[in-house]
């Protein structure tokens, strides 16, 4: 019997992760395909309607887009973190952190004029995701705590407080005792750029880029990039380990914290407890199939923005919203394992039993 | 505040207790050999919906439970395959797995949402145990579930404490190349150990839409398979503190619901915080004792292993 074992391949295969990524989406497609048919559906009809609906038109466009803005910056949330190796599973608790804290400076700045409003929203939010992140930051720095569990836990926490202050202090007066927090003033919308599409992309793209830069091309990132592949390497360099997580980790909720001010200021009329939607976990699925590096979340979010848009629009073509939650998890495996595959080949060994029966047997 | 009230629960304690104890369980098993498997959820959904499906149409409940418990085998798979086959990310494998779950839960039942339960599982009526006061509601007029997690838990602990299985299991998840070294496949081990798992998060959604519940709606678990991998880190590994621990977060559930008959102001959301902030606090506590004592957590937790790289 000969059994099956991975081996590094001397060189990666050409195209990579572009074409891990593609893979995924044609393992998605096969699989979406099987599962359309089998709920009686034309799957060419509803693959078009996709296609259309994300990037068919200017407003689709918009619309995948505005879904890019969140997903790439919870992103490169985890992949400022994942630089370092460290892995920041609290993006999602953190974009609630920086949609409460924006949501707080609306409350109290409802007179302000909309450029100062906006802005301390955003400052705030900023804040608001890096003193969650802070805790994690501070046990994993001092204490070597693991920070998957802590950032972990923490999501858990902050969807807890949305709930709390949308149940009790912070809800509307007019909303007829549903749980609803007040609408945002008019002035703290964001402007559009085209269509629908709101200012927030630029900020993204602008925070994108510096941290790209700044991972790739700054004495900063070397050494982060340093204590990412060796922590003897980076100690012995004298890199200060213990104040690189923690201004890492921080930086990281911060990012993540800015998603939920522009998400709120951007795309929501209030504070809600959906308000992360699931970005924050999307937000390391981008990361990781950019393999962690800050400059390839962009592109991934926006493939990633379309695949969520157009599986929203099928929905009204009586197709169930689970079909796509389904298609995004066969695109994550099948880009989980071509990414394996293109740096490993499949060899098989033969087992060592049957190498020894084969030597009794001589 | 009546004796009722206060004997109700307790009751919702226990069994609130079991359904966590199973799902953290199956995780503490998987991460005994080195996987930590994040898509507990996605495997309680998964377990929850089918075994809905099978008692709708079977009108068998163990049935229903046994076709939970291999559907969350079989999802399980799906991240044995990837973390322990090919060696991907277990973070993210699992995430995915959570996504999976999900989706195929809401996929599958779909059509099931809202449905009267098929089949149920029913109380255990203990004979005269079952009358006493107070214990009896509380221990002795559980659904079946509520014993096989107690067995479960003994089980487990015997198994991974005093047989070569257990031995080869925690060697697995503590150092990889030496137990390949000794002879022990660390694929079957990891991927067995991860299977298993999903087996008993899937029989943890059963218990769910068999009893709890017992309907289908999506989002059903709501979190509480984050609850069960808190669990296994609050229980510090062992069996047994987990089952202490799940009877702690179940009380958590248990008051949730529960509060306005004790007349106390205290919000119930507020209160659901307090698994994970405890949990929080453990893994603090755990951290600042490793100076003196080694930590609980398997050494190779999370590490792929690849035979070339050892």
């Amino acid at each position: 019997m000969r059994q099956p074992r991975l081996s590094l391949r001397e060189q990666p295969l050409p195209g990579g992760q572009p074409l891990a990524f593609g893979a995924g989406l044609l393992i998605a497609l096969i699989v979406g395909t099987l599962l359309l048919l089998a709920a009686g559906h034309d799957p060419l009809k509803i693959y078009s309607r996709m296609f259309e609906a994300s990037l068919g038109d200017p407003d689709a466009w918009a619309k995948t887009i505005n879904r890019a803005v969140p997903l790439g910056l919870a992103g490169l949330a985890v992949a400022v973190a994942g630089s370092m190796g460290l892995w920041n599973i609290g993006a999602e608790g953190q974009i609630m952190a920086g949609a409460i804290a924006a949501a707080w400076v609306a409350r109290i700045g409802g007179d302000w004029p909309g450029i100062i409003l906006i802005s301390m929203m955003l400052i705030a939010a900023i804040g608001g995701g890096g003193v969650l992140a802070l805790g994690p930051a501070l046990a994993r720095a001092k204490l070597g705590v693991n920070e998957i569990i802590t950032t972990l836990m923490l999501n858990e926490v902050a969807i807890r407080l949305v709930q709390w202050l949308i149940h009790g202090p912070w809800k509307d007066p007019d909303s007829f005792n549903f749980p609803l927090a007040p609408m945002l003033p008019d002035q703290a919308r964001l402007p559009t750029l085209f269509s629908r599409t709101h200012f927030g992309l630029l900020i993204a793209v602008a925070v994108i880029v510096i941290a790209s830069v700044a991972v790739r091309y700054t004495a900063w990132g070397y050494e982060l990039r340093i204590a990412g592949s060796s922590e003897a390497t980076a100690r012995y360099s004298g890199i200060s380990l213990s104040k690189k997580i923690l201004t890492v980790l921080v930086l990281s909720g911060a990012i993540a914290g800015l998603a939920g001010g522009i998400e709120l200021t951007g795309t929501a009329d209030r504070l809600t407890e959906t308000i992360s939607n699931g970005f924050g976990f999307a937000g390391i699925i981008v990361a990781a199939l950019a393999l962690m590096r800050p400059s390839g979340v962009a592109v991934v979010a926006l493939l990633f923005g379309a695949v969520q848009i157009g599986g929203q629009s099928i929905q009204t073509l009586g197709v169930s919203s689970s079909v796509s939650t389904i298609l995004q998890a066969f695109v994550l495996f099948g880009a989980i394992g071509a990414g394996v595959l293109s740096r490993y080949r499949i060899v098989l060994d033969a087992n060592t039993r049957s190498i020894k029966k084969e030597m009794s047997d001589d | 505040m009546t004796e009722a009230s206060i004997i109700g629960l307790f009751v919702a304690t226990v069994s609130f207790g079991a359904l966590l104890y199973l799902a953290a369980l199956g995780e503490l098993l998987a991460e005994k050999a080195g996987v930590l498997n994040l898509g507990v959820e996605g495997m309680m959904a998964i377990g929850a919906v089918t075994a809905f499906i099978i008692g709708v149409e079977l009108k068998n409940p163990w049935a229903a439970l046994l076709v939970a418990m291999l559907s969350g085998a079989l999802l399980a798979s799906v991240h044995g395959v990837f973390t322990v086959g090919l060696g991907a990310e277990q973070v993210v494998s699992g995430l995915s797995l959570t996504i999976l779950g999900l989706g195929l839960a809401a996929y599958l039942g779909k059509d099931y949402v809202g449905l009267p339960p098929g089949a149920e599982l029913v109380p255990v009526e203990w004979g005269g145990l079952s009358d006493l006061p107070w214990i009896g509601p509380i221990f002795f007029n559980q659904a079946p579930i509520v014993y096989l997690a107690l067995l479960m838990g003994i089980a487990v602990s015997l198994v991974l404490s005093s047989t070569r299985l257990g031995l080869a299991l925690r060697a697995a998840g503590e150092s990889a190349s030496s137990t390949d070294s000794a002879g022990h496949s660390v694929l079957g081990l990891r991927l067995s150990a991860v299977a298993a798992g999903g087996a008993l998060a899937g029989a943890s959604g059963a218990y769910l839409t068999l009893s709890i519940t017992p309907q289908w709606a999506e989002g059903l678990t709501a979190g509480r398979g984050w609850i069960a991998v808190a669990l296994v880190i609050f229980g510090a590994w062992r069996p047994g503190r987990v089952g202490i621990g799940a009877l702690i977060f179940g009380g958590t559930l248990a008051l949730k619901t529960r509060l306005q008959p004790f007349g106390v102001e205290f919000s119930p959301i507020i209160l659901s915080m307090l698994p994970y902030v405890l949990t929080l606090a453990i893994l603090l506590i755990i951290s600042v004792r490793a100076r003196k004592r080694p930590s609980p957590a398997p050494f190779g937790l999370g590490l792929a292993y690849r035979r070339e790289e050892r």
